[in-house]
């Protein structure tokens, strides 16, 4: 704040200027203050400021050593930097930006806090167009020839963002080729974007932007489906740029001797999907290949189940142990409260009279200690507050600070570390609630944290110790389904020591995977899977359970115990965590005379066709996408059907150059490098047709083939196509997992694929600790995302399976039985399905192993039966009085 | 729908595209078109009969060999090259349609660039208005001298004509000898300034080539060979194109 330097801010992309002394971004991790010394011109000012001494201008970078067992590269990309595309304007034009330099303007820490503004002007727009494929999909000029696989999305959102923040009408037109909406749920945003929101989605790669000088607005000059040149003005221009791997990577991968691809993307094997060229050494995210959040954290969690597995052996060593001392005794003891106010820096003693507060505190009941703090939260200070718990004998804890949400967890330790059992301890939120909020009344900001401390001070009066209950885990993993997800999962788990039961009601092992030939890359599916079951096998940690049934289940995270019937017996196997991997089939098609024409089959079917009898005698092949995906029924795109297509298009022109495809599409996803084999097949000749959901292909028995009728977009005029075979990109249809799913109370869509934690963030976890989800069974997906994801599964519930036991949250709901008049309003209000009516005790029961603690029971229920412990009514009652007290 | 479908399938029959791409390195990239519309939406010919780059490209790709080989639109196509340039595939529209200009019976494609091509084809001058070599020389001359005279400031200023030894060879827009001498002189200034040692040829000065515009092949190698053999044979180093 007080450097005098104003520096460019490379962060909001040179939108805005910062200090030279200053914090990269808000959510940095370590949140601290660095010296950029490009710009810092060492006055001096911020050594003499600093209170706490951290500055020192002479440290320098320095070089270390380190010794590992492997090592993992998520480098990452850059956006595309379109400054040589002359055409577009960038960089002379002030209100063409990038995605990235737009990301940024939507940001509420960005250089306009949030406010939707243009550049030059600083108005807000009222139209604005998004390019795709910038940098992406084009070998001419950027010589990029894969699909950035993430942008098609992100433009979806911002201008989705875009219509929220602006205070009038704003129209977003995203200019487009293919909407590459293809992830899980993608392609429902992508519909409430256009049906819902009126996002504008033009089929056209626009020529030239030009400015109109008078406003600063641009011109898009364009060609519409029929060919009719269009004008329009937008008050700025955004282009969807692609990823792109910098020249610091590649050097990286020179030095540590791995392989790139010619898109300088790490070359990988698309069955050992996170291994570079060179053993030990893994990749994941965008380095391995275009791709979003999702997708990134499943391959960081493969990586690390491979790395883990590496260094099996060595698991435990190195690890300092926290002793904690016995837990002291306080029943019976008087309150002994200690108030610790906190600066927090300048945020809240910038704006609080701290010492007044801290003077006020003491005067409150039971409180025998009471201290102040530049940063509560720092190291020392716990040792402080710990050798104060110890000289006051304090046996309550009360912090004045900010968010329990973050820093709770940590006080309780310093609590722990004393032998206070950490319940003891309430926080009061004078900054996030106070400081940050009324920092323009001190005055009013002082007497509110005031209040807000005694309300802490009288709930901490009330506050009793907690026992929290501790599991052992069982080391054993339970993985259902044994596919190429299953069997990946159940090897990453017993190659880092852990025993695995793979149950598998087939008799054979393989899943769909048997019936498919090759990946589009050439790998030999067959021959993969053959080696992968015989691994599968030979692995004594392994026990492969197949015909099996699972009919029974019960228990929670790190205890579980499951009945298999296997050859009509009942088998219960206890085990510790989940892996769900139960894949899924191929759409069976209604339309398109499949069923009725012998010349109609799946791809599935097309592939088998051609290893039998090849396309020697095929003139004419016409493939329809989308059958049984992105309409009424199943609103999702399948994914992999686009590159199905493709592959066997590639396959047919490669046994007869001479025959003929056509490929009647909507949108192409050949995400990512699959775009090479989509530019591939055209330049073998195959012709890609688009056509609108509304006006599909019609399709005909005829004596010399299957006719075909669509419009071709281009020409606008029907084509009619007699083709030998009509094949219909089925889409992917989750397996058949009612029975599972209500034995054991798994949450799926209404397509019928079991849901994750969180779609971004948590992509492998499901919502119930313990168990975790991959393949197929998590949404329709290629093998080597499979595998990727089963990795990822592994190395999930090995975070879980290596502890030896697990300590329960003590926050949990408790029935009073004899108040409780089993009305069943908490068994229907709890979102996790906890509270159950035992029929023979005729009582509510709340497992404590599996309640989240939400309180919403104890909120809902008529007789106050329910309560949760460490927000008990009394306890709360307490500081709704403390706060009404002074009033 | 109004027209008729366009009918496919079946055996797969050699269509014109398919010779086009064997002449071009790449085959010009012609199958790789994405239909993605840049080309169509930067081209000043589109929208003319009904056409544009990108359409032209699909009838070709769908072998409507009648429809291209017959449009007018091949000769409104201006050869600029905006199409290949932003175009992500760098397809050659611009080769596809001159090939399809050759595919022309001479005597049916358009009036003034067949006469205007006939013309060169006339004397060794090249020139599109037929103008002969010794007509040139007297032009040149008679500007010059009028200069010479009248602005002292350039009373040492040339217009070599066959100059043995010049560093450039300049050619000349056909036009401006016939019609607007004067036109000439500034360009002339500019050298003299520069102190630039060129020339023109008696042969081959004409500067544009309409017989490339008509897509005669021979015709407009023998225009180009003429301007070529005359900057040789005068020993230039750089043959300057004005036009
Ligand atoms: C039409 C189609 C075409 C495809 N083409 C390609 C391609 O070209 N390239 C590519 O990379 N990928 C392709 N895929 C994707 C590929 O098939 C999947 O990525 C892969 O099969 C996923 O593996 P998985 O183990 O998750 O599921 P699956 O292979 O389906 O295996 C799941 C296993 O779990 C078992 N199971 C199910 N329910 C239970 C239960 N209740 N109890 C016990 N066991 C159970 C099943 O019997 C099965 O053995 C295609 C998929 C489809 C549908
Ligand atoms: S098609 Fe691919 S490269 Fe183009 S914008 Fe969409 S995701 Fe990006
Ligand atoms: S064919 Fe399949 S992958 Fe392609 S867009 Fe349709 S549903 Fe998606
Ligand atoms: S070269 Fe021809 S087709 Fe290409 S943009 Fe110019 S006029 Fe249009
Ligand atoms: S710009 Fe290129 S790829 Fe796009 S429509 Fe034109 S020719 Fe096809």
């Amino acid at each position: 704040m007080h450097c005098p330097v104003t520096a460019v801010n490379q962060y909001n992309l040179n939108l805005d200027d910062r200090r030279a002394a200053y914090i990269e971004y808000p959510q940095a991790v370590p949140l601290a203050f660095a010296i950029d010394t490009d710009t810092c011109i060492g006055c001096g000012l911020c050594e003499n400021m600093c209170i706490a001494k951290a500055v020192d201008y002479a440290d320098k970078e320095r070089e270390t050593k380190v010794q590992v067992g492997s090592v993992i590269l998520s480098s990452g990309s850059q956006g595309f930097d379109p400054s040589g595309l002359d055409f577009l304007g960038y960089g002379k034009y002030p209100n063409v930006v990038t995605s990235e330099e737009y990301e940024r303007i939507l940001s509420a820490s960005g250089p306009y806090f949030g406010h939707l503004m243009r550049p030059l002007d600083r108005e807000e727009p009222k139209s604005v167009a998004w390019l795709q494929c910038v940098g992406s999909r084009d070998a001419n000029r950027s010589g990029n020839g894969y699909c950035s696989s993430v942008c098609c999305m992100y433009a979806i959102k911002e201008a989705m963002i875009s219509k929220e923040h602006a205070h009038s009408e704003l129209d977003c037109a995203i200019f487009n080729m293919d909407m590459r909406t293809f992830g899980k749920d993608y392609e429902k945003y992508y519909n409430r974007a256009r049906y819902k929101d009126g996002v504008r989605f033009v089929k056209a790669r626009v020529h030239t932007i030009t400015e109109v000088p008078e406003t600063g607005d641009l011109t898009v000059k364009y060609t519409d489906e029929t060919g009719a040149m269009q004008e329009e003005i937008f008050s700025m221009v955004v282009l969807s740029v692609g990823l792109k791997i910098p020249e610091t990577s590649v050097e990286l991968a020179k030095r540590l001797g791995i392989e790139l691809n010619q898109y300088n993307f790490v070359e990988t094997d698309p069955l050992r999907p996170v291994e570079s060229s060179r053993p030990g050494v893994y990749t994941c995210g965008v380095f391995q290949g275009p791709k979003d959040i999702p997708g990134s954290i499943t391959e960081a969690s493969a990586a690390a189940c491979l790395a883990g597995a590496d260094i099996a052996e060595a698991r435990g060593k190195d690890i300092e142990k926290v002793e904690v001392p016995e837990e002291v005794d306080v029943a019976g003891q008087e309150p002994r409260i200690g108030v610790f106010v906190c600066n927090c820096g300048i945020n809240i003693g910038g704006i609080v009279d701290v010492p007044d507060v801290q003077e006020y505190s003491g005067t409150l009941p039971y409180v025998v200690f009471t201290d102040s703090n530049l940063f509560t939260c720092s190291q020392d200070t716990q040792d402080k507050i710990k050798e104060m718990i110890i000289e006051h004998q304090l046996n309550r804890l009360v912090v004045a600070s900010c968010s329990p949400k973050t820093h709770e967890p940590m006080f309780m330790e310093t609590l722990e570390a004393c032998g206070i059992n950490k319940y003891l301890f309430e926080m009061a939120n004078i900054r996030n609630q106070n400081s940050w909020i009324h920092s323009n009344n001190p005055d009013i900001a002082t007497a509110k944290a005031k209040e807000l401390v005694r309300m802490a001070v009288a709930r901490a009066a009330t506050l009793r110790p907690l026992n929290e209950k501790v599991v052992y885990i069982n080391k054993r993993a339970l993985v259902i389904g044994g596919g190429i997800a299953g069997m990946n999962a159940s090897l990453g788990l017993a190659r880092q020591g852990f025993n695995v039961v793979m149950v598998e009601k087939e008799a054979e092992l393989g899943g769909f995977s048997r019936k498919l030939h090759h990946t589009i890359e050439g790998k030999d599916i067959q021959a993969y899977l053959k080696a992968l079951i015989s691994d599968v096998t030979a692995e004594d940690k392994i026990r492969v359970l197949t015909e099996a049934q699972i009919v029974g289940f019960e228990g929670f995270k790190g205890s579980f115990a499951t009945q298999v019937l296997v050859n009509g017996e009942r088998e219960k196997i206890e085990h510790g965590i989940i892996i769900v991997a139960t894949g899924g089939d191929e759409y069976k098609p209604k339309e398109f005379l499949y069923g009725e024409d012998a010349r109609v089959m799946t791809q599935v079917e097309l592939t088998d066709r051609l290893e039998e009898k090849g396309a020697g005698d095929l003139s004419t092949v016409v493939m329809v996408q989308c059958v049984g995906s992105r309409n009424e029924e199943n609103e999702n795109c399948s994914r992999i059907c686009c590159q199905s297509a493709i592959k066997n298009a590639l396959h047919i022109k490669k046994l007869n150059p001479d025959a003929q495809v056509f490929v009647l599409y909507r949108d192409i996803r050949s995400y990512g490098m699959l775009e090479d084999y989509y530019t591939e097949a055209r330049r073998q000749g195959v012709i890609f047709i688009r056509f609108d959901k509304d006006a599909p292909p019609e399709v005909e028995s005829g004596s010399d083939g299957v006719v075909v009728t669509v419009k071709d977009h281009i020409l606008q005029q029907n084509v009619e196509i007699t083709a030998d075979i009509l094949t219909l990109s089925a889409g992917m249809t989750a397996a058949d997992t009612d029975d599972l799913s209500g034995v054991m109370k798994l949450n799926r869509n209404p397509e019928g694929f079991f849901i994750e934690a969180h779609v971004k963030l948590r992509p492998v976890d499901m919502p119930s600790d313990g168990i975790f989800l991959c393949g197929a069974a998590h949404g329709p997906k290629l093998i080597s995302e499979s595998i990727a994801q089963a990795q990822a599964a592994a190395a999930r519930a090995v975070t879980f399976l290596a502890k030896e036991a697990i300590r329960l949250s003590a926050i949990t709901a408790k029935v009073d039985v004899d108040h409780c008049v089993k009305c069943l309003t908490c068994v229907r209000s709890c979102p996790f399905d906890v509270p159950t009516f035992n029929e023979e005790e005729k009582v509510i029961e709340i497992n404590e192993a599996i309640c989240h603690g939400c309180g919403v029971c104890a909120g809902v229920c008529p007789r106050q039966a329910i309560q949760l412990s460490f927000y008990e009514d009394d306890q709360l009652i307490a500081k709704i009085d403390a706060l009404l007290e002074a009033a | 729908m109004a027209e008729e479908a366009i009918k496919l399938g079946g055996k797969r029959k050699s269509i014109f595209m398919d010779k086009v791409k064997e002449l071009l390195p790449e085959g010009g990239n012609l199958n790789l078109c994405l239909t993605c519309g840049a080309c169509s939406s930067g081209c000043p010919a589109t929208g003319l009969e009904g056409m544009d780059p990108r359409k032209f490209l699909r009838m070709a790709a769908l072998g409507m060999d009648d429809e291209i080989m017959s449009t007018p639109w091949t000769w409104m196509c201006t050869m600029c090259q905006r199409c290949i340039y932003v175009c992500p595939m760098k397809i050659d529209i611009p080769q596809l349609v001159f090939n399809a200009r050759a595919t022309w019976p001479r005597e049916k494609r358009p009036k003034g660039i067949l006469g205007s091509c006939d013309m060169a084809l006339r004397n060794e001058s090249r020139s599109a208005m037929g103008t002969s070599p010794e007509d040139f020389d007297f032009v040149v001359g008679d500007v010059l001298e009028e200069y010479q005279e009248s602005q002292p400031e350039f009373a040492e200023m040339e217009a070599p004509i066959d100059k043995q030894g010049a560093e450039f060879f300049l050619n000349q827009n056909s036009r401006e000898p016939v019609t607007e001498p004067d036109e000439m002189v500034p360009l002339w200034k500019i050298l003299h300034l520069a102190g630039v040692n060129w020339t023109y040829g008696s042969k081959g000065w004409g500067g544009e080539n309409y017989c490339m515009f008509l897509a005669d092949n021979d015709a407009w190698e023998t225009l180009t060979r003429t301007t070529i053999n005359q900057a040789d044979a005068l020993g230039c180093e750089t043959y300057l194109n004005t036009e």
